[in-house]
């Protein structure tokens, strides 16, 4: 058994599903870390990338075209991430429940939607974007399949990735950012516009989030199917956690989870005798051993999901 | 805040199930009343007009009582908890027949059945029996070892695959009966088998077939519903054989596909009701294959005249009962 998967051939088709699997999650996930960097917590990740999916798919099939699809699905995300910001910042609603009741309003919303659309058709599928190989770089053993044999979206998600880290390290801005996460108030008295930056902020998590849930449809399957997103919105959440608010400790944790999903899908087909039901734990076991390893180095923003009233005390 | 905030979720969770109960309970139709006909109620577990599970069986049943002259309702979006109760709600009011759709109405209506001995209780691809209560099955496993012939005859790899979202009994069956028709045909096959654990997940089927493909099978059968989409979306990537499942999904992957399995419920539904009308009910478990017509297997054009035989052979036997597939519940590795 252990012969069959210590070969470089099973690791690297084992490497790419991993990153495959992940990119939804990545661009999930960075989305999230924007927002609650500003204190913004939006468990409506779900729902975001529901609808990025929905309309990613919707435009494409309407017009034909992948980057129309690619908007639409931006745009998706994006009115998503705008409703919340209008419960959660314009009227200082609790951010929990407003996430929470977007990820079902979302849910009834894109399965009507796509009754509506499909109803006495075939099958609608679109055509999905290819791949396009690195030069040089796909040729590294192991890895170079597997991060630089990929599509148009995962390769502007590591330029967004690396932008994003410099932004909140390297500039100004970023601090300010930063600090209305940690005390709006105190920001607030330094000049900095808390509510402008969280709405700007909320258009990244919405774009970030409707390109995630877009990932699925454009890049991998070129089909909708009803709550396709399964569960994907909640494990971007746990991402952030695992990976302290950083983007790459962010991208490093769903990772993890994206191999733990590939390991257990794969050792079923080669026959490990071991129940699905137990496999499919696997990710969601990873994830609780490694917040456990992260007890007491707490780097939550402080004022995380607290509404901020300007002028109240 | 933190308080104010459990009890804010506590009350909106509540108060959604409060919600969902209420409209699972809710009673509609009286679509075909006529008078002096017998009152006939339907009860399903999602919307009627779900276009896949749900749907059929309304629309098979709202034949059948035109056919049988009969009064039909019916209650959908019932949760587990509700079934009991909106069983003993038809037979309280009156209702001659009382039909589940799906393997959890069985022991529901076992339990109800006693109370209520003169109203006759159908439960579709369920296992429960009794005085009053019939259970109809249909030989999903028939279809699968035709599927399972097919494949074995046009891999050239000698790997196949088959793919399934949870391991229900319904869903087991299918996985196994279509191993063991590969295996009838070249009992050194390898059949590979794998389970997302949801019936939503598409992109995971999608990996689980890509897995397979790298490891050399060259045919996928899925049973996964929607989320069985995957499974054919890599199919068609790879360019490798696939096989689809409840509805003709031909459309999905024209040139890929060699069958899709087809579920007839309007038949099952009639075969039901036609029972319960005529007299002939008996509680027992029925089951409904190919010689009832409740299950086929429709054959695309992509399949090798040699395979076709092969199924079509096997699909004659089955018919004229000198091929019994053994309809195995056990979960297989």
């Amino acid at each position: 058994m252990l012969s069959e998967i210590l070969t470089i051939g099973f690791l690297t088709a084992f490497l790419s599903a991993a990153v495959r699997l992940a990119v939804p999650l990545i661009y999930g996930g960075l989305g999230e870390t924007i927002a609650e960097k500003t204190g913004i917590l939006n468990i409506g990740m779900e729902g975001v990338m529901l609808s990025g999916a929905f309309f990613s798919f919707a435009g494409a099939w309407f017009s034909s075209n992948l980057f129309v699809g690619l908007l639409c699905g931006m745009l998706g995300g994006l009115a998503v991430s705008l409703l919340h910001g209008f419960l959660s910042i314009f009227l200082a609603k609790d951010q929990s429940v407003s996430g929470l009741a977007l990820n079902m309003f979302m849910l009834g919303v894109t399965s009507f939607l796509y009754k509506l659309m499909s109803t006495g058709q075939d099958y609608q599928q679109i055509d999905t974007f290819q791949t396009m190989a690195i030069p040089v770089l796909s040729k590294i053993p192991l890895i170079g399949e597997a991060f630089f044999n990929r599509d148009i979206l995962t390769y502007m998600l590591y330029v967004l990735l690396i932008l994003t880290w410099l932004f909140y390290k390297k500039t100004n801005y970023g601090l300010s950012f930063a600090a209305i996460g940690e005390h709006p108030r105190a920001a607030a008295s330094a000049g900095i516009p808390v509510h402008k930056y969280q709405w700007i902020s909320m258009i990244f998590n919405g774009i970030l989030g409707g390109i995630g849930g877009a990932y699925l449809v454009l890049v991998q399957l070129g089909v909708f199917t009803e709550n396709m997103i399964s569960g994907r919105g909640y494990i971007a959440l746990a991402t952030v956690i695992l990976g302290r608010y950083t983007p790459f400790g962010m991208f490093g944790a769903a990772i993890l989870f994206g191999a733990a999903n590939a390991l257990q899908i794969r050792l079923q087909t080669i026959g490990i005798a071991i129940s699905p039901f137990l496999l499919a734990i696997l990710p969601y076991a990873i994830t609780l051993i490694a917040m456990i390893g992260s007890i007491g180095k707490n780097t939550k923003p402080e004022a995380l999901s607290e509404p901020y009233i300007k002028g109240a005390r | 805040m933190k308080k104010a905030l459990y009890f804010v979720l506590t009350l909106a969770m509540t108060l959604s199930f409060v919600a969902c109960g209420s409209k699972g309970n809710e009673t509609k139709g009286n679509d075909d009343k006529k008078e002096g006909g017998k009152k006939v109620a339907l009860l399903v577990s999602g919307a009627v007009n779900d276009q896949g599970w749900n749907q059929t069986a309304y629309e098979g049943a709202k034949k059948a009582c035109e056919k049988y002259n009969c009064e039909l309702a019916y209650s959908e979006n019932l949760g587990t908890a509700d079934i009991a109760a909106a069983f003993t709600d038809y037979a309280a009011a009156g209702y001659d027949v009382v039909i589940g759709h799906g393997f959890e109405f069985g022991d529901p209506a076992l339990e109800v059945a006693e109370i209520y001995p003169d109203v006759k209780f159908i439960c579709t691809e369920a296992d429960a029996s009794a005085e009053n209560v019939a259970s109809y099955v249909m030989a999903c496993e028939q279809t699968a070892y035709v599927e399972g012939i097919i494949a074995a005859t046009m891999s050239k790899s000698g790997k196949v695959g088959a793919i399934g979202p949870i391991q229900g009994d319904s869903l087991v069956k299918i996985v196994n009966g279509f191993e063991d028709g590969a295996k009838s045909v070249n009992p050194d096959l390898v059949v590979e088998s794998a389970w997302t654990n949801s019936f939503v997940d598409t992109q995971l089927a999608q990996e689980a077939a890509k897995a397979m493909i790298e490891d050399g099978v060259d045919v996928i059968k899925h049973c996964a519903n929607a989320c069985g989409n995957g499974a054919m979306s890599a199919a068609v990537e790879a360019g490798i054989w696939c096989q689809g499942d409840s509805y003709d999904q031909s459309s999905l992957a024209p040139k890929n596909i060699l069958d899709s399995a087809l579920y007839n419920l309007d038949v099952v539904m009639d075969i039901a009701l036609g029972d319960a009308m005529n007299g002939s009910f008996k509680g027992e478990v029925y089951n409904l294959g190919m010689s009832d017509g409740a299950v086929e297997v429709k054959i695309s054009d992509n399949v090798s005249e040699e395979a076709k035989a092969a199924a079509q052979d096997a699909i004659d036997k089955i018919i004229s009962g000198e091929l019994n597939v053994v309809r195995d519940y056990t979960i297989r590795n």
